[in-house]
């Protein structure tokens, strides 16, 4: 059931004033994990909130785990587990309290709510500090806290909006952990938005590219990371490079703090003109690396065709 | 901290979907406001001109008493009783003090943690969110004027041994304690929505209700018109009061007008509420 439809969105604009922050998405996710993708301000988390309802889009509509967004949110809320990336606890409240507490407001009833909020608070690593105030938590056991809050009702679909923002690194591999192990489970899908490359690389099957509120690339992060239509050369060169860098400057060529350019060509390019190339300018090739495809490969590559279809 | 090692497993129960969806809310904030500091020595206060009317009631049973004279005069029936009781300066004030300390951080501190956003995001609406936090005011305000005169009524007829209660009287003591709760709870509940600061928000509740006062008294001192009382938050309750328990009074004849002016504000004040909250951002 790879192929069922979890949300099915068809022509959604959403604007701020003059500013379109969506702009006409049509998008069909199945189950799975997917990341969202995208610079600040390309409208994710705006995406997010037309998805959960919370903004109503001046057209188009859609519909998550068969509810429409416009007619039923709070349907769709009631399956929907939402972890926001700004710091919204309600202080005053411990952990346990909070969680269960929004336990029941999604419809547990208390003494299950209480239990789940134990359980929860445990799996995300917050057992020892469940009974302390929430305002009094770092930045890293608030973002448990808000994910334990997401979980506490065992929603269908998980949204994840920047997950490890203002995480130390040893928190940010739990939290990712965190998130391998409930989507390894396989009962709960799960979009995690984030413009950190790295943590949508290392949990997500599917990625989305968002910018300027559409949705520039909707692929598979084997595929993305296949890339079938780019090679990624590593180069170092001896001798003036401007010359090589003349002839090849119909590709992107970037150069590291090393010394090392990468040069993204075309998966048919023949490799052997690049040494004719650099014979040619009188440059000697020292290293010659095929470069893993990374998500950021992928992404800048996104948002450049996205950047030239719109000029 | 260390990850559970038996790693994510669901939740086998079902969720429900309760008529009402706010009610989590109430429970919570009943119990938030009631672990506040000072919140026994306010609800002791607000429980005193209870007891004294308790009192009073047991001793205008007990003629041979000769104790509380003046006030055992002053309820004399039943409409007495529960017009001097429930408008009592001392009642309002507290009334007016239970406002802004059980509502006047409800909304306004959401607003400043941005907690809108929790509570959005569960299957809950906005109108749901403001029955649940209005719910609360709501509870406290009743608590200190309905319950207490239902359980004069009470007494009344345990030491009298008779029911003696009109139905008149008896609707009167139960709809003026709601209205005028209604109306301190939503003026509460509104200029919380206002800020994102409570401070601001409990000062407003106490300065909007002394200034009604004393601009109206003002402008009644300068030209001498009782219109001018209809200013006063204050005056248009005890009126309201005299109105509705039917005792005579300065205004008696214009009590309808103000319990015309506190329904109309309680709707506008909800108004206002509802336009804040739509407008907040989640």
């Amino acid at each position: 059931m790879e192929n069922e439809k979890i949300i099915e969105l068809k022509n959604i604009v959403f604007s701020y004033g003059n500013f379109k922050a969506i702009d006409n998405v049509t998008l069909d996710i199945g189950k799975g994990i997917y990341g969202l993708l995208g610079p600040n301000g390309a409208g994710k988390t705006t995406l997010m909130k037309v998805i959960l309802g919370f903004l109503i889009p001046s057209s188009g509509g859609g519909t998550v785990l068969g509810y429409d967004i416009s007619g039923s949110p709070l349907e769709v809320r009631k399956r929907i587990g939402y972890m926001p990336e700004s710091d919204c606890l309600i202080p005053g409240m411990d952990a346990v309290g909070l969680t269960a507490y929004l336990g029941e407001l999604s419809g547990m009833p208390r003494q299950e709510a209480i239990k789940r909020a134990h359980e929860v608070l445990y799996y995300v690593g917050l057992d020892e500090s469940r009974y302390r105030k929430v305002e009094t938590y770092s930045t890293g056991m608030k973002q448990r806290m808000k994910l334990a809050a997401a979980l506490v009702h065992d929603p269908e679909l998980l949204f994840l909006d920047e997950p490890t923002s203002g995480m130390d690194p040893q928190g940010r591999k739990e939290m990712l952990e965190l998130i391998n192990d409930i989507a390894a489970k396989g009962t709960m899908n799960i979009i995690l938005s984030s413009h950190i490359l790295a943590d949508v690389e290392a949990s997500c099957k599917h990625v989305l590219i968002m910018n300027k509120g559409k949705i520039i690339s909707e692929q598979d992060i084997a595929t993305a990371l296949n890339m079938g239509a780019l090679n990624i050369i590593e180069l170092k060169l001896k001798g003036d490079a401007a010359a090589f860098k003349e002839k090849m400057a119909a590709y992107k060529m970037e150069q590291d703090d090393k010394g090392v350019y990468r040069i993204h060509l075309p998966a048919d390019f023949p490799l052997q003109s690049l040494f004719k190339t650099a014979y040619d300018s009188k440059v000697q090739i020292r290293h010659f690396r095929k470069s893993k495809v990374t998500l950021e490969d992928a992404f800048v590559t996104a948002i450049g065709k996205g950047d030239a279809n719109a000029h | 901290m260390p990850i559970r090692e038996k790693g994510y497993y669901n939740w086998e129960g079902q969720l429900k979907t309760s008529p009402v969806k706010w009610l989590p809310i109430f429970v919570n904030g009943i119990k938030s406001v009631y672990k506040k500091k000072f919140s026994k020595l306010l609800f002791a206060t607000s429980a005193f001109p209870f007891l004294i009317f308790l009192i009073a009631v047991y001793v205008a049973t007990k003629p041979e008493l000769k104790m509380m004279t003046r006030l055992v005069k002053e309820i004399q029936n039943d409409a007495l009783l529960f017009n001097t009781y429930y408008t009592n300066g001392f009642l309002i004030f507290m009334m007016v003090i239970m406002g802004l300390f059980a509502g006047a951080e409800l909304i306004s501190n959401d607003l400043k943690y941005k907690s809108f956003t929790f509570y959005l995001s569960r299957p809950l609406s906005r109108l749901d969110y403001l029955k649940g936090k209005f719910s609360i005011v709501l509870f406290y305000l009743l608590a200190f004027t309905l319950v207490p005169g239902l359980l004069l009524i009470l007494a009344k007829i345990i030491f009298s041994g008779e029911f003696s209660v009109s139905l008149n009287i008896l609707l009167a003591a139960i709809i003026f304690p709601i209205v005028i709760s209604l109306f301190l709870g939503s003026l509460s509940i509104m200029l919380s929505s206002l800020s994102s600061n409570s401070r601001f928000a409990m000062v407003m509740i106490f300065v909007v209700y002394v200034m009604s006062n004393a601009i109206a008294q003002m402008f009644h001192g300068i030209f001498k018109n009782t219109s001018f009382l209809f200013l006063s938050f204050d005056s248009n309750i005890r009126n309201f009061g005299k109105f509705i328990f039917g005792t005579q009074g300065e205004f008696y004849t214009h009590g309808f007008v103000s319990g015309c002016i506190l329904v109309g504000l309680t709707i506008l004040f909800f108004v206002i509420i509802m336009m804040r909250i739509k407008r907040v951002e989640v």
